[in-house]
C-alpha cells in the first residue's frame, strides 16, 4: 500500500509486533514510523504525512487518548484512520476513543484476522 | 476511569479469593499464549517446581492495579523462558541474550495479562487502571505491600518453561488496614 504507517506504543517490542502482524494481514506500507508516546507521535505527525495510525492507550507522557485530542486540536492527519491497539477495552474507554477520533479499536492480544477485519476496511473506504 | 467525584465501589476481597479469579487468569493466559505466541500453555500443580532449574536467572514483571481494586499482577520466569517469549512475539526471530526486547516482551505479557484479567472481572473493567510494567532481574527480592493484602498464585508450563503468576489485592476490610 502507498504511504506511511505510524505505530505509537511505549513498548518497542509491541511496535515490532504490530508492524509484523500488519504485514501478515497484507496491510503493508512503503514506510513505517515509530513513536514511544504521544509527544513523539505529534512531532512525527507535524513533519510527515501518514496513511494509517496504530496507537496504544496506556503510555507515559502523552497517552493515546490525549494524543487523539491533540491531533484534532492541531488539525493533523485529517481523514487518516486511527486504530487504537490496547489492553484497555472497557466500554467508556472505547466510546471516549471513538468520540475523540479513533476509527477502530483492537484489543491486545490480537490475531492477524483481527487486524485484517478491523484495519483493511478502513483503508479501502 | 470513573469521574473524580463518583463513589468508587471497592472490589470485594472474598470475590478476589473465589475460584473465578484463577479461572479468568487461566483463560487469559491461554488466550495470550495461543494468539500472540502460537504456544500451548497448561496449569501445573504448585508442588511441582517445573522443568526450569531452581537457582537459574529469573525475571519478574509487575503491573499495578489502582481504582476499585488496588494490588498487582506479577509474572516470574527464567531469563531463557523470557527470551523464548520475546522470540515468539517476533514470529520466531532469534533474540540475543541480554537484548532489551526480552524485558520489554515480559512487561508486555504482564500488561496484557493484567489487562485481560481485569477486563474480564465484573466491576473492574472500567473502574480499575493499570500501571506501566516494571521488570526485575534476579530472585533475591521481597515485595512489601503497604496495606494488608491477599494473593492467589498459579504455575503454568509452556514448552520446557514455567510461568509463575501471582495476583495481589489489598484487603481494606482487614483489621490491620
Amino acid at each position: 500500500m502507498q504511504g506511511t504507517v505510524l505505530v505509537v506504543d511505549d513498548s518497542a517490542m509491541m511496535r515490532k509486533v504490530v508492524l509484523r502482524v500488519l504485514k501478515m494481514a497484507d496491510v503493508e506500507f512503503e514506510a513505517a514510523l515509530e513513536a514511544g508516546d504521544g509527544n513523539e507521535a505529534m512531532a512525527l505527525l507535524r513533519a510527515n504525512k501518514v496513511a494509517l495510525i496504530m496507537c496504544d492507550i496506556n503510555m507515559p507522557g502523552m497517552s493515546g487518548l490525549q494524543l487523539l485530542h491533540q491531533i484534532k486540536e492541531e488539525k493533523l492527519a485529517v481523514g487518516v484512520p486511527i486504530v487504537m491497539v490496547t489492553t484497555e477495552s472497557s466500554e467508556p474507554q472505547v466510546k471516549e476513543a471513538i468520540l475523540a477520533g479513533a476509527r477502530g479499536y483492537i484489543r491486545k492480544p490480537f490475531t492477524v484476522d483481527h487486524i485484517k477485519n478491523n484495519v483493511r476496511p478502513l483503508l479501502a473506504a | 476511569m470513573p469521574e473524580a467525584n463518583a463513589v468508587l465501589k471497592r472490589f470485594n476481597v472474598e470475590e478476589f479469593l473465589s475460584p473465578a479469579t484463577l479461572t479468568r487468569a487461566d483463560a487469559i493466559v491461554a488466550e495470550i499464549f495461543g494468539m500472540m505466541f502460537g504456544l500451548e500453555i497448561e496449569v501445573v500443580e504448585a508442588s511441582d517446581p517445573g522443568p526450569d532449574a531452581p537457582g537459574s536467572d529469573e525475571r519478574t514483571a509487575v503491573v499495578g492495579f489502582s481504582g476499585a481494586m488496588r494490588g498487582s499482577c506479577h509474572i516470574r520466569m527464567t531469563g531463557q523462558a523470557a527470551r523464548s517469549i520475546a522470540s515468539a512475539m517476533l514470529g520466531g526471530a532469534p533474540i540475543e541474550e541480554g537484548d532489551d526486547s526480552i524485558d520489554d516482551a515480559l512487561g508486555e505479557l504482564c500488561n496484557m495479562l493484567a489487562g485481560g484479567w481485569k477486563n474480564g472481572t465484573p466491576g473492574l473493567s472500567s473502574e480499575c487502571a493499570l500501571s506501566p510494567p516494571t521488570v526485575i532481574s534476579g530472585r533475591n527480592y521481597k515485595v512489601h505491600m503497604i496495606k494488608p493484602s491477599v494473593k492467589v498464585s498459579r504455575l503454568y508450563q509452556f514448552d520446557v518453561h514455567t510461568l509463575h503468576l501471582t495476583l495481589c489485592c489489598e484487603d481494606l476490610e482487614s483489621p490491620q488496614a
